[in-house]
């Protein structure tokens, strides 16, 4: 079967459109990554919103500038000397953690001693104006680093590894990983583009079809639904379904934006396979069938339905795409997904970032969603070019 | 030789369709009969009710604008096939009656291999397994005479010409040897060469298989092919039933006279005369003449034939003519 497939015309067309298999590679990439998340907990929600280091931290451990270096010693040393002066700083010492990267473990003095030694340099540094322009501050701000690096030491090992992984695209404002965020924004993304596209092409293409085929008082009544929905504003029928979901149980989660996607979403591929099916039923095999004697469900869904097939594939990857992106249209505007991570809510939170000059969070969330529509539209084009009978 | 019995016997069938102005009569009073292993012709120009004849004995009209007179009668197999259910009539389409149709090039479906498409029929009509349903496919495509066909039976109809794509249709129709085949312009969209192939493919199938054949083209040149009897129909009604040698040799009525003078001969046409032509066109069915339907456009009509419709009448022996004044009555 699995060989039958692979040897079959389609995708023996399909291999030899190198791009396609490129766009292929990718979406099956990121499925993996999305399937691993939403089954394997690959990365947990808790995950995403735990702070693993100083906040934005730029991505690929990029040299920053001395200003924020010496913020972020200050902040480590503050957050320590906060404990010592604690009634009980061994305990408090103790809670100290940064995701994977955790207090040294020693006595509280000797901590106390480092932390000293931190502050000292820190104090000699903080009386130059410019830290850049004055000499030998650079090496002295160096040492500094080293004495907070000496506190927090660099997990070795697997935790090393992933710590590593957490930092290497940089931290958002509150210090979460950027790269584990975008890793679980993959999977929303995934789920609400499969989700909504799903149920709104099943649900176009059935009504579709059926106005279409039957005609009479169906195709008037799916004609009119159509009509209703389209002639209201996408964006207001959008934030009308999300505020009607606003205090009930599926507040907070995905299901709202599901409902308001799937029911704006099904009208262009309804349009389109109505159209299809009036064209295809009038064509000499369809009233060949009808000679055969075949009744008219099964013309339906084996003669009219497979050649409206390329329109259901195309409408399926356009709203999938469609999906991810009106999701953070509407997450921008404050009605799409609540919490968690999602790439609309990285983009909006990296506004006030992108005032600062910090591109590392809306950069990623905007990487991550222009390669996969772009190999989604690819992949699109390339899939119907292989499975059209009519093209070599 | 004894008389044998019709296997589809249509009587005073009347196709009546509603549409925005009125009901209009597409097919009036038509009889005829079609007896097995025969082909009957059914000849006339463009708009006279051929289609719909066919089609109203598949009953394939759109039924929320089709009427049938309650006169009309398709007896095939003891049943009145106006009178049977979809159910019933699922059961007769396809299996004991086939249709093909004029155009070769939409008449498959180009999503599937058309080995899937022969089999399709089986698997509804018969009982046949997989494995005997391939094997039967592949012998219907040897039978059309399609070479190699144990290959094409897994090519897309795309892949095939219009001949070839009309045999395919050919061995969609009679998988399931049907006891007549209706064929609908079969030949119109096929150049000339491939039109006498496909003719001659059909005469052959009607005597290896014995299926009656009822061909319904505007060709006369077809008809005289493979036809034994011809049914002339003018403006929804039947003007002429004869023998094929009858029509060509002796016609009664003017209007197929008419018809066999617009055949260019070759040899026998008069050196740069134009060939002749019948003025005018057929009358609108909203708007049909008084008195015989053809009179404005007959050279012989008289006032007689302005005022008064002619009957269908018998003067030899298995045939009819509607005209007041039949032509070649003494032969």
């Amino acid at each position: 079967m699995i060989r039958q497939m692979w040897n079959s015309r389609a995708a023996r067309k399909f291999r030899r459109n190198r791009l396609a298999v490129a766009a292929f590679v990718v979406i099956a990439f990121y499925l993996l990554v999305g399937a691993s998340v939403l089954l394997f907990g690959l990365i947990t929600l808790d995950e995403t919103g735990e702070r693993v280091g100083m906040k934005n931290v730029p991505g690929f451990f990029a040299e920053q500038r001395a200003e924020k270096r010496m913020n972020d010693c200050e902040y480590f040393l503050d957050i320590v000397d906060r404990a010592l002066g604690k009634r009980d700083p061994e305990e408090a010492l103790a809670a100290i953690r940064f995701g994977r990267l955790d207090l040294i473990d020693k006595p509280v003095d000797d901590i106390r001693e480092i932390v000293d030694q931190g502050w000292k340099i820190y104090d000699e540094l903080a009386e130059i104006d410019d830290l850049n322009e004055a000499p030998g501050t650079l090496p002295r701000l160096g040492e500094l680093q080293s004495v907070v690096a000496e506190l927090f030491p660099i997990p070795t090992g697997w935790d090393g590894f992933i710590y590593k992984l957490q930092m290497c695209l940089g931290t958002d404002r509150a210090g979460r990983s950027i790269s584990f965020r975008a890793i679980y924004s993959i999977k929303v993304a995934f789920q609400i583009g499969m989700v909504t596209a799903v149920i709104a092409v099943a649900l176009g293409s059935v009504l579709g079809t059926a106005a279409g085929f039957f005609g009479g008082w169906v195709d008037h009544l799916v004609t009119w639904l159509f009509t209703t929905f389209s002639s209201i504003p996408n964006l207001v029928l959008l934030v009308l379904l999300a505020y009607m979901f606003a205090g009930t149980v599926f507040d907070g989660t995905l299901v709202p934006v599901y409902i308001a996607f799937s029911c704006t979403f099904w009208i262009g591929p309804c349009r389109v396979i109505r159209g299809e099916t009036l064209k295809l039923k009038e064509l000499e095999y369809v009233q060949a069938a009808t000679a055969i004697g075949f009744g008219r469900g099964y013309i339906l869904f084996r003669h009219i339905l497979p050649n409206a097939v390329h329109l259901i594939l195309i409408n399926f990857s356009l709203l999938f795409i469609g999906a991810i992106k009106s999701e953070v249209i509407l997450t921008f505007l404050g009605l799409g997904v609540k919490s968690g991570p999602s790439l609309g809510i990285m983009i909006t939170q990296s506004r006030s970032e992108v005032i600062n000059g910090f591109f590392w969070q809306i950069g990623t969330a905007t990487v991550v969603m222009f390669i996969l529509v772009l190999a989604f539209n690819i992949l699109s084009d390339a899939l119907q070019d292989a499975f059209d009978p009519k093209h070599l | 030789m004894d008389q044998p019995q019709p296997i589809l016997k249509v009587t005073q069938l009347s196709t009546c369709f509603r549409t925005d102005q009125g009901e209009v009569t597409a097919v009036d009073n038509v009889s005829f009969e079609l007896f097995s292993g025969e082909s009957l012709g059914i000849v006339g120009e463009s708009g006279c009710g051929k289609t719909v004849t066919s089609k109203s004995i598949m009953r394939l009209l759109p039924e929320h604008i089709t009427r049938f007179k309650p006169e009309s009668r398709i007896e095939f197999d003891n049943a009145n096939l106006l009178a049977l259910g979809e159910r019933a009539m699922r059961e007769v389409r396809g299996n004991r009656i086939a249709m093909i149709f004029q155009e070769p090039m939409t008449a498959l479906n180009p999503v599937f291999k058309i080995g899937w498409q022969i089999e399709e029929a089986l698997k509804y009509h018969t009982k046949l397994s997989r494995n005997q349903r391939r094997e039967r496919a592949i012998e219907m495509l040897r039978l059309v005479e399609i070479p190699n066909p144990d290959q094409r039976v897994n090519e897309y109809p795309h892949q095939l010409s219009g001949g070839m794509r009309q045999r395919v249709v050919i061995a969609i129709a009679l998988c399931c040897e049907p006891d007549i085949l209706i064929a609908d312009e079969p030949t119109t969209a096929l150049d000339v060469t491939i039109q006498a192939q496909i003719l001659r493919l059909m005469d052959e199938l009607k005597k290896k298989l014995g299926t009656a054949i009822m061909l319904i083209t505007h060709d006369l040149g077809v008809i005289a092919q493979v036809c034994d009897r011809v049914v002339v129909m003018y403006a929804g009604q039947i003007v002429e039933t004869a023998s094929v040698h009858d029509i060509f040799h002796r016609p009664q009525h003017p209007y197929t006279k008419a018809l066999l003078e617009s055949i260019p001969k070759s040899g026998k046409q008069e050196h740069g005369k134009r060939l002749p032509t019948i003025e005018g066109i057929v009358p609108s069915l909203f708007d049909l003449p008084v008195g015989c339907r053809f009179h404005d456009r007959c050279q012989l009509a008289e006032d007689r034939c302005r005022d008064e419709m002619p009957q269908l009448t018998t003067p030899h022996d298995n045939r009819d003519v509607r005209c007041h004044f039949p032509l070649n009555e003494t032969s």
